[in-house]
Order: C-alpha cells, then sequence, then structure tokens
C-alpha cells in the first residue's frame, strides 16, 4: 500500500484548522499515513474478581476485534489467566471504545491483543513493564486514575509492538501522546486490519501499569458497585439522582433547588440523610450535629460529571460503615473521563442557565481533574429562583511503586428560595395555583468548603491507607411548614396574635477527621486470606440557631434552640476476609464506636411557672430567672458519652457459573441529635439490626454483560426518628421494622446500556404494626442509554448519537392517618449527538409535562385559607417540576474527538 | 431452582407491601345546628329560669364560627392550657353562620367538617365572626329580644352581644399579662362528649337559651320599672344582667353535641 505524503500547504491548512478546532496534534499527526491502527478513546477498568486478590500476579491476555464503528466486535482469550480473571477482563473490555484502525482513511476492522495484568495483593507494577512507553504511561497513569472502584489493573498502551498513539481520552493516556506517526504506522502495519483480519498476537504488546484505589470487599448481594458509563446520558440534575441506580431509593424534595434531598431507602425515610452514611471519595458529607437533622447530607456541592462511580451498600454490613449508616451508605467516587478542557453551556425552562467547565490533563489518569459549575434558575413556579456555584478540583500522583496520593479541594455557595408546602384543600377551592407558595420568606442558604487527602501504598504484603480531611459548613433554612398554628398566646407573653410559624435555622460547623487501614494478606491452603483493620475518627463544632420569625417582617420573636456542640466519634474496625474454599468466603468483623458530647445549651430555661412580678420575663425566649425571680443563667453544658459495638458478618458461596448465594447480617448506628443530650445519661443513639440473603449473577451474554440480583431483607430500628412538622426538625419515635424485596439488574453491550430495579418493602411500628409513614413500599426504576454512531459521516468523522431515558414509578405511599398519596410516574429523556469535539444535547424532565406531587404530608397547619384555625391533619403536597427542556452546547479542547 | 427460591421467597415476604394503613383514616361529615328540641319554629320560646322569671324569647340568633372536636378533655386542676393546642383536634368545622336557636330544625352549616376518625372527648363552640385570636371583631354573636315577668312585674328586653374589647379582662398578675386572651373569651369548652367522627352520619349541635338567661336578673336592668318598658341589655361587662348573661352564653352546658 503506497504512502502518499500530505502536500505542505493542505498539512498546514490542516494544522490550523485542527488547532481551531481542539483536535488533538496526534490526530493529524496519524493523517500523514494511509495506515493507522486502533487507539483507545474510553476505557473501563478491569476488576478483581470476588475474593481476596491473587498471591500472585495473573495476566489474562485477550484478542480483541474492533470494528469500523470502533466498538468491540469479538473478544477471544489468549492466554489465560484463570476463568475468573480472563472473565473480569472481557468483562471490561467489551466497554471500550476506540477510534477505529484505519486504512487511507477509512474505517477497518482490526484485531488487536489486549493483556491484563492482575498484580498481587491488590497494587503494585507488573513484572516486564519497563519498556519507555510505559513508564512514560505509568508515570502518568500512576495517580489513582481508576478513581473508580478498581484496585489496580494494566491496560494496554497499544495493540502492538509498537507504540500506538495512545487513549488520550482514558485515564492512561499519559505519554503515549508523545508517540510519533512513524511508530504509529509501524503498529498499524503490524495489525493487519480487515479485509484479513488477523491476530498480532505474537507481537509482545506494551503495557502501562495504572496503580489505583483498593476496593473494598464487596458484602454480597446488597453491596452495589455502580459505574456510571453510559447511564450518564439519562437526564439528572444533580448528584443525588444518581443514587437512583441503586434499587429503593427515591428522591424528593420539599425544600427546593438549593436544598438537600429527602432520600428514602428500603423502608427508610432517612430524611436528608439521617440514616444513610455518605461520603465523597470516604470524606464524610452528614452533618452530625446539624439542628435541622443529625446527619444532614446536602450533596449539591458535587458536580454529577465528576462522579466517576457510586458504591451503595444497603444495609449495615461492612465493618468500615460508621455513623448513620442505618439504612445503608453511599459513596461516590469521583474521576473524570474525559480528558482536555471542556466547556458546557446550558439554557433550560424557566431561566435556567448553567456554565460548566470541566478540565483534566491528557497525561493524567481521571483522579486529575478540575470542575467548576454556576447554576442559575427563575424557577418553575412561585418563590422557586436559585443559583449555585460549586468547584472541585483533585489531583492525584504516585507514591513510589506501589502508592498513590490524592489531594481535593472543593468549594460551594448556594442561595434558593423555596416554595414549601401547600395545603390541599387550598390548591382545590383555588385559593393557590399547583406551583405557588403559602410563604414567599422560605428559602436559604448553604456553603460547603472543604479539603482532603490520602495517601495508599503497598508496603511488603501490608496495604496502608490514610486520609484526612477539613470541612466547613454553614447552612440557612427559612421554612414555615405550619402557617399561622404554633404561635399560641401564653400567661408570661404580651397578648398577641399569630405571628407565624417561620423558622430561621443556622447551622455553622467545623468537621476534622481522619480515617486510616491496614489490610494484611497471607495465604493458607492456598487461597488467600485478608485482615483489615483501621479506624475512623472525626469532630465536630459547631452552633445552631432555630428561631421564629414573625410573618409579616421576618423580625424574629422567639427563639427555639440556641445550642454550641463539640462532637466526637472515634471508631475502629477489624474486618476478616476468610476463604476456606474456592468456592465459600466469610467477610466481617467488628465495630466499635464512641460518641462524645459536649452542648452548651443557650437557652436552657424557656418558661417559669411563677414569674417575678417586678421584672416579669415578658416575650424573652431564654430566660435568666427562676419561680419568683431567682436568677439562673440561661446557658447549661451538658455532656455525656456511649460506645456502641456493631458487630457484621457475610458469607457468600461461589461464583458458580457466575451466580453467588449470599447473606449478610450487622448491626448500625445513629448518633443521636445534640439537643436530646442530658447530662451523664447514657447517649441515647439508635441501633439497627439488619440482616439479607440473595442471590448474584454476573456475567457475559455473548459480547454483552449481564448483573441481576434478587435479594430479600429485614431490618429493626430500636429508636427511629420522624420529622416533626411543628417542632421544624426530627424527633423521637418507638421501633420499627422494615421487611422487603428487590430485583436489579443492569445489562450493558457495545451500544447499550440498560439498568432497572424493583423494590417492595412493609415498614411498620413494633407497638402498633401500623405502617410508617411516608416510605413509599414500592420503587420501580428504570435506567436506559442507547448510544451508536450515525451512518453518515460529516467530514470522514463518525456522529454518535445517544439517547438516555429515566423512568420513575412509585406506588401509593402511606400517610398519616390511614391516607395513601398518589402513585409517582415520570418520564426523563435525553438526546445528544456528538462530532468530533462538539457536542449538543437536549434533555427533558418530566417529558409526559405530569402534574404531581412530589411530595405529599398529612398534619396539622393554618396557613389562614379558611374563617377560623384550621387545626386537624389534612392532606399538603410539594408539586413536582412541571415538564422541562434543556439544550446543552458543549466543546472540548485538547482532548480526545 | 436454586436461582428462583430467593426471588420467589422475596417476591411472597413483600407481596403484602402495598397493604396495610397508618392508622384512623380521614373523615369528612355535616354539622347541623338547632335549637331546644322542644321549641316550635316560628313560634316564640318560653321557659321558667332559676331566677325566679319567666322568659319569653321572640327571637334568639346565635352566629357560631366555628366547631370543634377536642381529641383530650381537661384534667380538673391542670394547668392553664392555651386557647388552642395543636394535635390534639379530631375535627373541625371552620365556616360560620347564623342560628335560629329559637328552631328546633336542623340548621346546616355551609361547609362540611373534616377531621380524623379519632375518638374525641370534649367538643368546642366558637362564637367568634373574625378569626379568633383579633383583637377586634364587632360580628353579633348573639341576638335576642323578648320579655321577662316576675309576678306582676314585667319588661320586654333586647340586646346584641359581640365579643370584642369589650370583653377583654385585665391581667391581674403583671408577670402574666397573657393570662386572659381574648379568644378564650370566645371559645366555648370544655363540652362533655364522647364520640368518634365518620363519614357516615352527622353532628348537630343545639344550643339551648333557657340556660344564657336562667340566673339574669332582668331587675337589674338600667331602667327597669317592671312597667313592660323596653330595655337594652349593654354589650359589655358590666352590670349582673350583661355579665350573668356573657357568662351563660360561654356555659358548656347551653351546649350539646350529638352524633347520629
Amino acid at each position: 500500500m503506497p504512502l502518499t505524503p500530505p502536500r505542505p500547504l493542505s498539512r498546514l491548512a490542516a494544522l490550523l484548522l485542527a488547532a481551531a478546532l481542539g483536535i488533538p496534534a496526534v490526530a493529524l499527526a496519524q493523517g500523514e499515513e494511509s495506515l493507522s491502527a486502533p487507539v483507545v478513546l474510553s476505557r473501563v477498568d478491569a476488576h478483581y474478581p470476588e475474593g481476596p486478590p491473587p498471591a500472585r500476579d495473573v495476566l489474562s491476555v485477550l484478542l480483541v476485534t474492533v470494528g469500523v464503528d470502533g466498538s468491540v466486535e469479538e473478544v477471544a482469550t489468549a492466554e489465560s489467566g484463570g476463568k475468573e480473571y480472563d472473565r473480569a477482563a472481557r468483562e471490561a473490555v467489551i466497554q471500550w471504545r476506540f477510534r477505529p484502525a484505519q486504512r487511507d482513511g477509512q474505517p477497518v476492522r482490526a484485531r488487536i491483543r489486549i493483556p491484563f495484568t492482575f498484580p498481587a495483593g491488590g497494587v503494585g507494577t507488573a513484572p516486564g513493564a519497563a519498556s519507555s512507553a510505559t513508564v512514560s504511561a505509568s508515570s502518568s497513569a500512576a495517580a489513582p486514575s481508576s478513581g473508580s472502584a478498581s484496585a489496580s489493573v494494566l491496560v494496554p498502551a497499544s495493540a502492538s509492538s509498537a507504540p500506538i498513539p495512545a487513549p488520550s481520552g482514558s485515564s492512561s493516556s499519559g505519554g503515549m501522546q508523545s508517540a510519533t506517526a512513524g511508530q504509529a504506522a509501524a503498529a498499524a502495519k503490524a495489525l493487519q486490519p480487515d479485509p484479513a483480519v488477523r491476530a498480532a498476537e505474537t507481537q509482545a504488546p506494551q503495557q502501562v501499569v495504572i496503580v489505583g484505589r483498593s476496593r473494598p470487599p464487596s458484602r454480597g448481594a446488597s453491596d452495589f458497585q455502580i459505574e456510571l458509563g453510559k447511564l450518564r446520558e439519562v437526564p439528572r440534575k444533580n448528584a443525588a439522582e444518581m443514587l437512583q441506580l441503586a434499587p429503593g431509593i427515591l428522591l424528593t424534595n420539599e425544600g427546593g433547588e438549593g436544598h438537600a434531598h429527602q432520600v428514602f431507602l428500603r423502608g427508610f425515610d432517612a430524611r436528608e440523610g439521617q440514616d444513610i452514611e455518605f461520603t465523597v471519595g470516604g470524606v464524610p458529607i452528614n452533618e452530625a450535629g446539624n439542628l435541622h437533622g443529625n446527619g444532614h447530607a446536602d450533596t449539591h456541592f458535587i458536580i454529577p460529571e465528576v462522579v466517576h462511580s457510586l458504591r451503595v451498600v444497603e444495609g449495615p454490613f461492612d465493618p468500615r460503615q460508621g455513623n448513620f449508616a442505618v439504612a445503608g451508605s453511599a459513596d461516590y467516587e469521583l474521576g473524570l473521563d474525559r480528558r482536555g478542557t471542556t466547556v458546557k453551556y446550558t439554557r433550560g425552562s424557566y431561566g435556567t442557565d448553567r456554565i460548566l467547565l470541566l478540565w483534566g490533563p491528557r497525561s493524567q489518569g481521571r483522579g486529575t481533574f478540575g470542575a467548576a459549575e454556576l447554576f442559575d434558575t427563575a424557577g418553575f413556579g412561585q418563590n422557586r429562583d436559585a443559583r449555585r456555584g460549586s468547584a472541585m478540583g483533585q489531583y492525584e500522583g504516585k507514591l513510589g511503586d506501589k502508592g498513590a496520593w490524592r489531594l481535593t479541594g472543593q468549594g460551594y455557595s448556594a442561595s434558593y428560595h423555596s416554595a414549601g408546602v401547600l395545603r390541599e384543600d387550598a390548591y382545590r377551592r383555588g385559593l393557590v395555583g399547583f406551583y405557588d407558595t403559602h410563604d414567599f420568606r422560605q428559602g436559604g442558604d448553604a456553603s460547603r468548603f472543604s479539603i482532603a487527602g490520602d495517601l495508599e501504598q503497598t508496603v511488603d504484603d501490608m496495604r496502608i491507607r490514610q486520609q484526612v480531611y477539613v470541612i466547613r459548613n454553614a447552612m440557612r433554612m427559612r421554612k414555615n411548614y405550619t402557617g399561622f398554628l404554633l404561635d399560641v398566646q401564653e400567661p408570661l407573653q404580651n397578648p398577641h396574635a399569630q405571628r407565624g410559624d417561620g423558622i430561621d435555622l443556622q447551622v455553622d460547623s467545623w468537621t476534622l477527621g481522619a480515617r486510616g487501614s491496614s489490610r494484611s494478606r497471607t495465604v493458607i491452603g492456598g487461597l488467600p486470606q485478608e485482615l483489615e483493620v483501621g479506624y475512623s475518627a472525626r469532630g465536630d463544632y459547631g452552633s445552631g440557631t432555630q428561631l421564629r420569625v414573625q410573618s409579616s417582617n421576618a423580625v424574629p420573636y422567639g427563639r427555639d434552640t440556641d445550642v454550641e456542640y463539640s462532637l466526637g466519634d472515634i471508631g475502629l474496625y477489624g474486618d476478616l476476609n476468610v476463604r476456606p474454599l474456592s468456592w465459600l468466603t466469610f467477610r466481617g468483623g467488628l465495630r466499635g464506636d464512641l460518641f462524645t458530647y459536649n452542648v452548651l445549651d443557650r437557652c436552657a430555661q424557656d418558661s417559669v411557672r411563677q414569674p417575678s412580678r417586678t421584672d416579669p420575663p415578658g416575650d424573652a425566649s431564654c430566660l435568666d430567672q427562676q419561680d419568683f425571680g431567682r436568677y439562673r443563667d440561661p446557658t447549661q453544658r451538658a455532656s455525656t458519652s456511649q460506645a456502641a459495638l456493631l458487630p457484621r458478618a457475610s458469607v457468600i458461596v461461589g461464583p458458580f457459573h457466575g451466580m453467588s448465594l449470599s447473606s449478610s447480617w450487622g448491626e448500625g448506628v445513629r448518633s443521636i441529635d445534640p439537643v436530646y443530650i442530658s447530662q451523664d445519661l447514657g447517649t441515647p443513639f439508635a441501633r439497627v439490626r439488619a440482616w439479607e440473603s440473595g442471590v448474584t449473577f454476573g456475567g457475559g451474554l455473548g459480547n454483552t454483560h449481564l448483573v441481576s440480583r434478587a435479594v430479600f431483607f429485614r431490618t429493626h430500628v430500636e429508636r427511629d426518628l420522624v420529622f416533626s412538622e411543628t417542632a421544624g426538625r426530627n424527633t423521637l419515635a418507638d421501633g420499627t421494622t422494615r421487611t422487603g424485596g428487590l430485583l436489579s439488574g443492569r445489562w450493558s453491550g457495545s451500544w447499550f446500556d440498560q439498568n432497572a430495579n424493583v423494590t417492595m418493602v412493609r415498614s411498620t411500628f413494633d407497638d402498633t404494626n401500623l405502617l410508617v409513614p411516608y416510605v413509599p413500599d414500592l420503587v420501580v426504576r428504570y435506567d436506559g442509554s442507547v448510544y451508536h454512531d450515525l451512518p453518515w459521516r460529516p467530514a470522514g468523522r463518525a456522529v454518535r448519537a445517544t439517547v438516555g431515558t429515566g423512568v420513575t414509578w412509585v406506588g401509593h405511599r402511606p400517610l398519616p392517618y390511614g391516607q395513601r398519596s398518589d402513585a409517582l410516574f415520570t418520564v426523563d429523556l435525553s438526546g445528544s449527538l456528538a462530532w468530533r469535539n462538539y457536542e449538543v444535547g437536549v434533555a427533558a424532565t418530566n417529558l409526559l409535562n405530569r402534574r404531581y406531587r412530589l411530595g405529599e404530608f398529612n398534619y396539622a397547619s393554618d396557613f389562614q385559607t379558611e374563617a377560623q384555625p384550621t387545626l386537624v391533619p389534612v392532606r399538603h403536597f410539594t408539586a413536582g417540576p412541571p415538564r422541562m427542556l434543556f439544550l446543552t452546547l458543549g466543546v472540548n479542547f485538547g482532548g480526545s474527538e | 431452582m436454586r436461582r428462583l427460591a430467593p426471588v420467589a421467597l422475596a417476591l411472597i415476604a413483600t407481596t403484602s407491601s402495598c397493604v396495610g394503613s397508618t392508622g384512623s383514616e380521614v373523615v369528612d361529615f355535616p354539622v347541623f345546628a338547632a335549637g331546644p328540641v322542644d321549641s316550635v319554629a316560628g313560634s316564640p320560646y318560653e321557659f321558667d329560669t332559676s331566677a325566679g322569671y319567666h322568659v319569653r324569647l321572640d327571637r334568639a340568633v346565635l352566629h357560631i364560627g366555628g366547631v370543634y372536636l377536642n381529641r383530650s378533655r381537661p384534667v380538673q386542676g391542670a394547668q392553664d392550657t392555651p386557647c388552642v393546642l395543636p394535635g390534639v383536634y379530631a375535627a373541625e368545622l371552620t365556616s360560620g353562620m347564623d342560628v335560629d336557636v329559637l328552631s328546633p330544625a336542623l340548621q346546616r352549616f355551609p361547609a362540611p367538617a373534616n377531621g380524623t376518625a379519632d375518638r374525641a372527648l370534649a367538643g368546642e363552640v366558637w362564637l367568634t365572626g373574625g378569626r379568633v385570636d383579633a383583637t377586634e371583631d364587632s360580628t353579633p354573636i348573639l341576638q335576642f329580644e323578648g320579655a321577662a315577668s316576675r309576678e306582676s312585674l314585667s319588661w320586654r328586653f333586647e340586646g346584641v352581644i359581640t365579643i370584642g374589647t369589650n370583653r377583654q379582662i385585665t391581667p391581674s398578675d403583671p408577670a402574666t399579662p397573657g393570662a386572659n386572651p381574648l379568644c378564650k373569651s370566645r371559645i366555648v369548652t370544655p363540652i362533655p362528649i364522647d364520640l368518634t367522627p365518620r363519614d357516615s352520619g352527622a353532628l348537630v349541635v343545639r344550643a339551648d337559651p333557657r340556660v344564657w338567661f336562667d340566673l339574669v336578673d332582668f331587675d337589674q336592668l338600667e331602667g327597669a320599672q317592671g312597667q313592660g318598658e323596653l330595655l337594652v341589655v349593654p354589650d359589655e361587662l358590666e352590670g349582673q344582667p350583661a355579665t350573668t348573661l356573657f357568662q351563660s352564653l360561654r356555659s358548656v352546658s347551653a351546649y350539646d353535641f350529638v352524633w347520629q
């Protein structure tokens, strides 16, 4: 095949055009040749199979046929590393995307050889990975780019012995960009592309080592490792909505765009996080001591585009799970796949604008990135405007040959108004519109700034990890749940009418903490056995006030709460990973947590039966007198502590032909709100006991991959928390029990990714056997993405089309007083076209424009919609958003096409 | 089979998840008001009082601003409670109307009451035209006219009772300026009841004007001479007739709640 060198002018023009369009230089370089090899555009890391890491390095070499559309058409095993490891490698590689091999500028099929090395112990470099290309790429990719749950994998730099232009869009791109066109051509020649598709397996492959983060061993069927992958295309307005990829999760929000989501999970009303341990990269999100709800977790600061994966454990089954892991835990792992600089602008309904900047050097892994967003919306109804800004940055670096470090910084600030709840009867009588509000003073502000650093390294047979973090949170929330109901005339007060039940709540806190762990490994009976020990330590220092404000002028007239707190939580754990037989694994151990409280109540005295006649307290909220005018200081301090021991265990049988059986049992704990602390009385935390059994199937179906699960679970909570609209925060309730089951499945292939789950649960109070209100007993969720290159190729470049769909169905939720809510059904749809470095997308949320009630409540309120006070419980609701349309334009500079 | 067993178990165990209740239920029901059963519509209502008078009421119209059913009955000797206490109400009727209390016929309130199917132990009649905690309210709560006689003396009387600042009680203790809120003067409570509201059925509130006038000493009305002159009962807390009438108007024994 003769090679025709391009003419200088046309080359210059092409260079200029490429520079203008942000095409990587590598792509141009390839244009010099008439023959080029496939180039990795996007890569999915392989994961270790279930069970302990191997005692020795395992090499699995695959022969992969790359089609003209860049997808993986066929995978064969060239060199087996064992069935489980071959399968893990196949499952990863079928999700890879390539720029296809080209002959004279036309794509052709090609077969390439891809080795996967699974290093012993989970972290390390592979023997023989010492070529210059390897070293170069390794240093760049040494950052724990997998950022994902993967522990450590080897990915090929090329398909042949010659260095081939790197997967610039992948996290392992590294120095491979320096490969010359000549090298690329040499590689391409070695490929023997179609029509004579021929293996190049005789070529010794170049290898790139990626040192990744270790992934905690799975706890069975309720341990969901969720790679967003192409499901990222499903419309999601924030990171919280990604949780819906795990079964049984319903999100509502009665507080507005800047308000934390209320999360329901497996029969738990986790409110704004009280029952779920939220973390991002291991850094806690839950705010211990938050006055609005202990464990309050606002995830709005997470920019969705930089979430690489999620680990959701539905239950307290992992000894690493700490405070608030009652219903389970969710950990966001950050990472940016698309390298280069990406600029996106979104314009949407109701004056919604969003600017997003993303950048990640091509020479670094996905764990190194920066991201910033500005968001502004007028809102879809009265009093729903919001604006926020968020910035996140992370840098990952290599620490020797077997370690990595990471530094993460984040800042977020938001301001919003909130419509709050509407009385159903007022809406039906036409007094308010569906998207109106009863109180225009509702809204809030929130900010979060944090910095965290961690390192992970393998020393001998021990993998150690250490993380430290500092978090600053501030939150103001102005709510009115009950209108004009609670400000009753007290004898001590001067005569007044109802002034309004508006709440002005302010929380400021600092959190300092650290985590550390050590995982040791030995081999017994030819099978690796592990022991991990670790700790978590955090201190929360903050203050909280809740004022009552007049509806007419927002002037405070009363002080409900004024506390200053210092909270400590020291946890330690041991986790065994024992494998007596190749098909039998025991995992579990013991966790211990010590909670300490030191609370200064600045409003310790709020009433007096026999007030001073000469110096009556009048309307003061926090009193400095006892009976008959005796002085007392209005403040009072209380401190207490209590420890909890939490056993957790799992047994996993299998896999047999991809199927595993598992059963788990564990205890979890949720610390209590500081306002409930009494001197020297034990911290009345809530304890949960949970068990579950399930079956998991995971494996390939042709060139597709399927993971499905069925789980049966039961959970008991000793002292549950139920939100009180009158108190404006969570209050203690009796014990509750949840029993249910779920089915879930994710099926993915080279052009589709489908995820669906259904969860049914019955949640009851122990003493009455009545249903726990508000908790959905049926949740169905579907997320699907279909993507493929379109048949026409402008300028010789493929146009990739992607369609994403999200469907939510929630059954009639039980409400207080024997009521049931409306069923909830929404459809979200998105579509996008990507060509070269450009992308245009449209999205529609609530596509069917259903007028639905996102949240429904039954309680007493008086918004003065009747002639006389309304004092009995009636239906309230928060409106779900109507159909909203969004148009997004994006361009990438310096990344791959 | 092993694959299907857990699935089947989960399905069987959770089929009951969509049934069950959180307890109680929400109810709506009509509310009626009426005068004494032995009254005759369109005719004066005559009765003898404990004060020794024979009273003939020619007109008596009571404005009921609201009716509430309370789930708890105050314990005697317990600390005074505010006018309203959220969380203790089983039902409410928030739309008022004028009631001819000289007619035994059931007079239906314009809107139904709503509430929950919880046992109620105390009834409340709210005698107000505006908001119950408003400082001023000129709504005529009771309009009446009639005649009274004792031995050879007779009087004609009429009057209008409102409940506004004219009923404000000055606090005796400066330390508790809010001890006597006006709303307490507007709420007749606790009227002993024992009923559970249902969707089927109706609440009937009967007012008995005999109680209102039972202790009124007409002879103490200003200008009273017993010669059949027309006397006006003042709309303020002044003098035995006006004070007694107002206090009796707020007597729980003047009202009867019947579920039928």
